[in-house]
């Protein structure tokens, strides 16, 4: 045990005395969530941006439409041409345009309003606010023009009055909690990958020792074979535990994102997974001849089944046969936890999604010890 | 007393036997030389005394105790160098050899006191700060020495620790085990370099298929080869020589050429010289110096082995 604690402290010590061990165990995740908030802020914006587009002339009743719109909260317009709007709203520059066909303000004056469309490229994720309020508001204008008939009198007189009148309303916009949602699962995603490709790294450490020779001198000390490998996971868990941890404050506490999970359950799960990292780098490295062979590997195993299981992007935009396939990774348990965390659901009921991956850990290092003791070469270690 | 006492020591490699039946002994406060050419088996022996390696049959006893029961014992008590270089080049050589110490359970004052005086004890003391990649190869081997003999083993074993090195470091690096031996450590001490082993050996076994050959003091050995004789001819213009031919004539064991130098093990009791001479000068081979040589351990390498240390 004395021994092992040696090894810990000398591998830590030479691994934190080298700058690029900083930037890769800390500043890589937290790169990786600056980049989740690059791809999640930008997609959803503050305001609703509506092109204008009036075909109607200056009637009343098109006019106060558009002051109704301009005054909804979190939607700004301007008033554009046909062709300027369709060049802007494929670009991106509109959310939605709205155009007001001529006979707009006779057709809601007839109470049958007809002769407006709602345009977008984005679909009914920007549409639907703007016309659930305007079928409101026209409803209850057409319901005057159907209660008048053809008098233009008596419309005007009633329209005049329903525009004074007033009326208590509050409004409140919540908070977009699932764009947070959106960037948690999206920082956590390539911090599986992190934790993934830190795990090898620091098993490679115990080839590095077989490459440098010095595996033969600490073999040769009181050291067994058992604790030197026992120390090298110690270290890997050690590194791990404060990459989850730096993630995670720094995720809440320095950007603020909600993640819509308590920070403990959060990291009990992640906690969870470092097992499952840990033992994947044991078992590349007892597949590997040298390092070389082992980045090889890692190469080839990690980035594809992180792909294929949602880390880079959600799973669900995957065709379901690629889902299917992300069932067989663990990253896709992982993932899976998190987002029935963020749903709701009490981490007591997702046992079988923790079983699942203390099962993925429990193979991949009862295969890694199998493969070790097979070899009967001073150049291995068990 | 025996330091290390080897009984029917035999290794297998699925159906290779890298070792076979071996049995030896080292005594207390001797150097012991451990000959063999590559492949021999010397490796696997010493990677089995070094607990490195499971051994398939027989047992290997330090200081009257079994290494494979008493693992932690025999590990406190041996010191290793192996022969390519074990230490860490990103970590000062201070901090390599208080590593290695720690290992050996010492901490604190005594660890310190150790590791300075294992760096004095190699000469690098003054370098105690300096990494091993501002080393000279020499500097780096004194330090591989320095981690195998910080935590005071009884018995170290030196496998090619003068590999590759200039002279001087050569020098230093011989009489530090001198040295050590001289404090009371045991050493096993293999090397290509037949010189050192005559130097610095009070007894040497040869092994050769994994098997001990021959074992004794320097004299014990050569005496065992006085029925032959080596003769070194140099030669003018070597690729005239017919190797063959003079393999053929009566009395000759074996001819070996290196460089412009002919060397023509014969049976002793036949003198064959004149033959020898008169087929060089029908080959028309220039003749520059002709010298009988006296047995030494080469000779007795190559008589008993066939093979040069070299090979």
């Amino acid at each position: 045990m004395n021994n092992m604690m040696w090894i810990v402290r000398r591998l830590l010590r030479t691994t934190f005395r080298k700058k690029s061990s900083w930037i890769v165990y800390f500043g890589l995740p937290v790169a990786a969530i600056l980049l989740s908030m690059l791809i999640y802020g930008s997609a959803s914006g503050g305001s609703l941006h509506v092109g204008v587009l009036n075909q109607d002339g200056g009637k009343t009743l098109t006019q106060d439409t558009i002051h109704f719109v301009e005054g909804l909260n979190n939607v700004k317009i301007t008033m554009t041409d046909e062709a300027s709007m369709n060049k802007d709203i494929a670009s991106g520059k509109l959310d939605s345009g709205l155009i007001f066909e001529q006979g707009f303000a006779d057709s809601v004056r007839d109470g049958e309003p007809a002769r407006l469309r709602l345009v977008s490229a984005k679909g009914a994720e920007v549409t639907a606010y703007v016309k659930a309020l305007l079928n409101g508001y026209l409803g209850n204008v057409a319901a005057i023009g159907q209660a008048t008939k053809s008098d233009a009198e008596a419309f005007d007189a009633i329209y005049a009055d329903y525009k004074q009148s007033s009326f208590k309303l509050e409004s409140e916009s919540l908070k977009d909690t699932a764009k947070y949602k959106d960037m948690t699962y999206q920082s956590i995603g390539f911090l599986l990958m992190f934790l993934l490709f830190s795990a090898v790294n620091m098993s490679e450490l115990i080839l590095k020792e077989r490459e440098d020779r010095t595996f033969l001198r600490l073999l040769s000390s009181p050291l067994s074979a058992r604790g030197f490998v026992l120390a090298n996971v110690l270290v890997a868990f050690i590194i791990q535990v404060l990459q989850i941890v730096v993630t995670l404050l720094i995720l809440k506490y320095a950007i603020g994102i909600d993640s819509g999970v308590p920070l403990r359950d959060l990291l009990g799960t992640l906690l969870l997974f470092s097992p499952v990292a840990i033992s994947l780098g044991l078992l590349i490295t007892a597949f590997s001849k040298n390092r070389r062979g082992a980045s090889a590997l890692q190469t080839l195993i990690i980035t594809p089944t992180c792909l294929l299981a949602g880390c880079f992007f959600p799973a669900e935009i995957m065709p379901d046969t690629v889902q299917k396939i992300s069932s067989f990774l663990p990253q896709h348990w992982l993932l899976d936890t998190i987002t029935k965390l963020q749903d709701g659901q009490a981490i007591g009921s997702l046992g079988l999604n923790l079983a699942i991956l203390i099962a993925f850990a429990a193979v991949f290092t009862l295969v890694a010890i199998y493969r070790f003791s097979r070899n009967n070469d001073v150049r291995q270690f068990i | 007393m025996n330091v290390l006492e080897i009984r029917n020591l035999t290794k297998k490699f699925g159906d290779f036997i890298a070792v076979d039946n071996m049995n030896l002994s080292v005594r207390e406060g001797e150097i012991f030389g451990f000959l063999g050419a590559n492949g021999a088996g010397k490796s696997t022996t010493i990677n089995m005394i070094s607990s490195l390696l499971r051994i398939s049959k027989g047992e290997i006893q330090l200081l009257g105790r079994d290494i494979v029961k008493e693992n932690k014992f025999a590990k406190m008590n041996i010191g290793i160098v192996p022969q390519d270089l074990a230490i860490y080049e990103e970590m000062s050589a201070y901090e390599n050899v208080s590593f290695f110490a720690g290992l050996y359970g010492l901490r604190g004052s005594l660890l310190k006191e150790r590791t300075e005086e294992a760096l004095e004890f190699v000469g690098l003391g003054d370098k105690h700060k300096a990494l091993p990649k501002s080393f000279s190869g020499g500097m780096k081997r004194r330090l591989n020495i320095a981690c195998a003999i910080a935590h005071r083993p009884k018995l170290i074993i030196m496998d090619e620790p003068t590999v590759g090195i200039d002279p001087q470091s050569r020098n230093y690096i011989l009489n530090s085990v001198k040295k050590l031996n001289q404090m009371g450590c045991s050493v096993i001490y293999t090397s290509h370099y037949m010189e050192e082993v005559e130097e610095i050996c009070t007894r040497i076994a040869i092994v050769d298929h994994g098997k001990i050959i021959a074992e004794g003091t320097k004299e014990q050995l050569k005496s065992i080869i006085t029925d032959t004789k080596e003769t070194w001819i140099g030669v003018r213009n070597p690729e005239r020589l017919d190797l063959d031919a003079l393999k053929r004539i009566s009395g000759v064991n074996s001819v070996r050429l290196e460089e412009q130098t002919v060397k023509i093990v014969s049976r002793g009791e036949i003198n064959n010289l004149n033959w020898v001479i008169q087929q060089l000068i029908g080959d028309q081979v220039e003749i520059s110096s002709v010298e009988e040589q006296a047995p030494n351990l080469e000779t007795v390498f190559l008589t008993l082995t066939g093979r040069n240390l070299r090979d």
